[in-house]
């Protein structure tokens, strides 16, 4: 089962400059496969959302990027700048604390480990 | 695993490009994805056109193009502020009425100023003061009491973008998008 794009809206641009932090430097591929690998498929990022969000990141100066040849094809790897590794932990914080509201609004019991 | 011939890179190159993904950093973006798709995922005596053609719907709608559009309508408006339609009409009404209150006050400043400097407001000036003062409210009724007649201008669901070049945006569709971009889910 994956979620529903309502409860995802909102919340790319943060994972994918929390990759970036974790990751250092990574390409668009990559990204959507590590997106799944960590939620088990529950969170599919498509190409049609992440490359338009990428350029956008990298528009505003969150990112940076070079690109590798490899035999014909161009890839391009993505890493944060100094303005994206602020903005990273902004945005995190931003989100733990929506989810904190969430939990409290909904009254949900965070489960056990 | 399967190995890509440089002429299949070519054409999906351009089959990318003729589905209209004019960005030549798109392009390359997109190319790369999908080769490595491919390479993973299909088997070495594997139907590459026949895997191509499904592979690449799965990156669209309806369109490639989208991705295209979308990209180039983030980076236009990246500046630009995302508010309501209610928002749009206080700022439009706070706008409208800055000067007949800027008005407003300098005049009662001059009246408490000529109250020491023996000069006193021509009774033609109190009726035209008046009337000036009057317009903020008609604008607030007009955009208050009748909304709905701003419809085919603005309508309930579009996503009202400010900023600079161009100042106003109205886009007559509700964004509903991961990131704040109109088209993509």
């Amino acid at each position: 089962m994956s979620y529903s794009t309502e409860l995802l809206k909102g919340t790319l641009k943060t994972i994918i400059l929390k990759l970036l932090a974790d990751n250092k430097k990574m390409y668009g591929y990559e990204m959507t496969q590590k997106v799944k690998e960590l939620t088990f498929d529950k969170i599919q990022i498509t190409e049609g959302a992440l490359y338009p969000t990428l350029h956008a990141l990298e528009a505003d100066g969150l990112v940076t990027t070079e690109t590798e040849w490899i035999g014909k094809r161009a890839r391009k790897y993505y890493s944060l700048s100094p303005a994206g590794k602020a903005k990273t932990k902004e945005k995190v914080k931003e989100l733990a604390g929506f989810i904190d509201t969430m939990i409290s609004l909904l009254d949900i019991k965070p489960k056990m480990a | 695993m399967y190995c890509l011939s440089d002429q299949q890179i070519d054409l999906i190159l351009t089959d990318i490009r003729s589905q209209g993904i004019t960005t030549e950093s798109l392009q390359n973006e997109l190319l790369d994805h999908i080769c490595i798709l491919i390479e993973r995922n299909l088997e070495t005596d594997g139907d590459f056109r026949q895997y191509y053609s499904s592979a690449i719907k799965s990156f669209y709608r309806q369109e490639l193009r989208e991705i295209e559009e979308e990209t180039s309508f983030l980076l236009t408006y990246h500046h630009h502020r995302v508010i309501s339609r209610n928002q749009f009409f206080l700022l439009l009404s706070t706008v409208l009425i800055a000067p007949f209150i800027g008005y407003d006050l300098i005049c009662t400043w001059m009246v408490s100023l000529s109250q020491y400097r023996e000069w006193s407001m021509p009774e033609d000036g109190w009726s035209s003061t008046l009337v000036f003062a009057l317009c903020p409210l008609l604008v607030l009724l007009v955009l208050f009491l009748t909304p709905d007649r701003f419809d085919p201008l603005i309508p309930q669901k579009s996503t009202i973008l400010i900023g600079i070049k161009p100042l106003i945006k109205i886009i007559p569709t509700d964004v509903n998008l991961i990131g704040a971009n109109p088209h993509s889910g």
